[in-house]
């Protein structure tokens, strides 16, 4: 296991890889142009240190392994967690968190679908905008740069330029960006403490500061690095890697992901007059039987 | 040098451009200090297309259509508009009620002197102090076309359109809501909607552009229009998205763009203008932006669905850099939003108490 992880880890591009390639400029400057629609494929959104896959989100201790709890059972496999090898390039591969930090990441996983902020459709913040399953664009100008993100319409803008310190925390974040050669570094401050980095609970505090770094490591291809410093939950500042990919398709573009819409009846739908989702049934024939679930809510408190 | 250079050069008869142009780097800002002092612009990016680039706001005072007290003046003078500054300044005070859309226009020209008042007790809604101050302009409406200012007659499939819309928000102000769809798209925090016809909330615009793209960052309800500009066509049909699916063009320095696919909302209140409550799915939209100097960026939309109206019209909206810092804050609408919940639990709770009492459900 420690070995496949170690040679996982030194497989991953560096930044000294990608600095070997020389990217296509924006016309008329002398910056990298990192204009496109990007996607990370990887796990990371699923839990940014190594996992085995899993049944699904919330489970529940079977005799033999996790089974599926309530809420995803009814999914099947479409519910399952994959597997992966981890991000985190420093400590392991795990987060260093310190001791009463590790004890919340505990707490935070054992709620993830009442605590996951991605639940209820808050804006993710950075770094976990990037590597969602949503592509997100880069729209590159002289002065700031505006990334888009499919999830929840989420955006921010990065200034180029001296932009003073952030008028107020936010969900994106502060955002500063400066060329280091090909590289765009990102410093982003001023983060609310409520997103979190993925679907594994893993979180942050107020006091965090992400560096990015976006090389250009072919024609289409970025090597995304974040380098996460939160002295009041982690030991030491840890970084994540991975490649993101240019999205080909002809006439590729972001589409609405409206996911406020979506989670409209999640948090409201015991406040309807007349209650609408309440009961389903289906029937998985002969693999299965006829599968009854019965929704009842109460007040919280 | 590309053909739209030539085009400003010649226009403007001046060498200045060409110095600015030359001397454009990655590192050079759009306002910059000349030697003697005085605030220029680089009027194109490094790649030759005119610099539409910055934080620009929309906070003008003038009302979407021409007021009938105003109708035989398209301007005012500067001393009426002076004179206008300083009633809305006095009635509007930062205790006064909140006033949205035409409303401190209006106020301020049928010339009252109390401080304003909507004159209901309308607990926790927001006075004058949270929102933006709202500048005068010497136009008296938004709609530049017809000449009369004012959006031309509906067709009778439009007179019957708007009869029905009225009356949908009239019964949705006199019932409790039952659940979340009966707020409007605004109370719900969806998407930014196009045309951006916002006026003193929210109405901050960040634009950035590259060769191939304008994208516009909008603060209300924080969504991105990306503009491609690489003269690939317009679907003839797709998939409905709320912003549409755009192309933009450069017509010499004016961006064009032209948007169709767009998910138009079947209801989205608060201060949006009428008209625009009206336009319909099939909607096909023609803007135009112009940077007319370097703290002007003049913004047109032109509407034409003759089902609906008698002719075509068009708004102009005069964006100004926004004040301040300049910097678009974040607009989390959907993360604190405790208004929906608290008023489906309010309806609630009443319908109980009236039941409790043994009369009928309000």
């Amino acid at each position: 296991m420690i070995a496949t992880l170690t040679a996982a880890l030194l497989l991953h591009p560096t930044a000294v890889d990608a600095q070997a390639f020389v990217a296509q400029r924006l016309e008329g400057t002398s910056m990298p142009d990192l204009n496109g629609i990007w996607q990370a494929l990887n796990t990371a959104h699923w839990d940014l240190e190594a996992h085995v896959a899993r049944p699904g989100l919330a489970t529940v201790p079977g005799p033999d392994g996790e089974l599926p709890a309530v809420p995803v059972l009814a999914l099947g496999a479409i519910a399952g967690v994959p597997g992966g090898s981890g991000v985190v390039m420093d400590n392991g591969g795990v987060i260093p968190y310190q001791d009463g930090a590790l004890a919340r990441r505990a707490e935070n996983r054992a709620h993830v679908l009442t605590r996951d902020p991605e639940v209820k459709c808050f804006l993710p913040g950075i770094p976990r905008a990037t590597y969602m399953p949503y592509p997100f664009q880069i729209i590159q100008g002289t002065d700031s740069i505006v990334m888009a993100y499919e999830f929840a319409s989420a955006g921010r803008i990065i200034y180029l330029e001296e932009a003073g310190p952030a008028p107020v925390p936010s969900w994106m974040g502060h955002a500063v960006g400066h060329w280091e050669g090909d590289t765009l570094v990102v410093e982003v401050t001023d983060q609310v403490a409520d997103t979190w980095f993925d679907r594994a609970g893993n979180f942050h505090g107020e006091a965090l500061k992400v560096t990015e770094r976006y090389t250009p490591s072919g024609p289409n291809h970025l090597l995304y690095e974040a380098t996460m410093d939160d002295p009041e939950v982690f030991t030491r500042p840890w970084t994540i890697s991975m490649p993101l990919y240019r999205r080909m398709e002809p006439d590729v573009k972001l589409y609405d992901f409206k996911c406020v819409q979506f989670v409209e009846e999640l948090l409201h739908g015991h406040q309807r007059r007349t209650p609408i989702v309440e009961q389903w049934e289906g029937d998985y024939g002969s693999r299965g039987a006829i599968l009854h679930m019965n929704l009842t809510r109460s007040p919280s408190e | 040098m590309n053909r739209r250079l030539a085009e400003l050069v010649c226009s403007l008869g001046s060498v200045v451009i060409l110095i600015l142009y030359a001397g454009t780097s990655v590192n050079a800002q759009s306002v910059e200090e000349s030697p003697a002092g005085e605030e220029t612009w680089t009027a194109l990016t490094p790649w030759g297309d005119p610099n539409l680039q910055g934080t620009w706001a929309h906070d003008s005072a003038t009302p979407f259509e021409r007021p009938e007290l105003l109708a035989d003046r398209d301007t005012l003078t500067d001393e009426e508009v002076a004179a206008m500054e300083q009633r809305a300044a006095r009635i509007f005070d930062a205790g006064a009620d909140a006033a949205a859309g035409d409303r401190i226009y209006l106020e301020a020209l049928s010339g009252g002197t109390e401080r304003f008042s909507t004159g209901t007790d309308t607990a926790g809604t927001y006075n004058q102090f949270w929102l933006t101050d709202r500048w005068f302009e010497n136009r008296t409406s938004l709609v530049v076309d017809p000449a009369d200012g004012r959006v031309p007659p509906l067709t009778p499939v439009g007179e019957a359109r708007r009869s029905a819309l009225r009356a949908e928000l009239a019964a949705e102000l006199a019932t409790p809501p039952a659940g979340p769809e009966d707020f409007d798209d605004g109370l719900r925090c969806f998407g930014a909607r196009i045309p951006m016809s916002l006026r003193g909330y929210n109405a901050n615009y960040h634009f950035v552009q590259s060769p191939d793209y304008v994208a516009i960052h909008m603060e209300m309800m924080h969504d991105t229009r990306i503009i491609p500009l690489d003269g690939r066509p317009l679907p003839a049909a797709g998939l409905p998205q709320y912003l549409g699916d755009s192309r933009g063009r450069w017509e010499g320095d004016t961006l064009v763009v032209e948007t169709t696919n767009i998910a138009v909302p079947d209801r989205n209140t608060g201060p949006t203008p009428e008209p625009l409550l009206m336009l319909r799915d099939g909607l096909h939209l023609t803007e135009r932006f112009t940077r007319v100097d370097a703290d002007t960026l003049r913004y047109e939309f032109m509407i034409d669905d003759p089902q609906i109206w008698t002719r075509p019209w068009t708004a102009a909206f005069i964006m100004k850099p926004t004040p301040g810092t300049g910097m678009m804050y974040e607009f989390a609408c959907h993360e604190g939003n405790y208004a929906i919940g608290s008023a489906l639990r309010g309806a609630r709770a009443a319908e109980t108490e009236s039941a409790a009492a043994g009369g009928s459900p309000p």
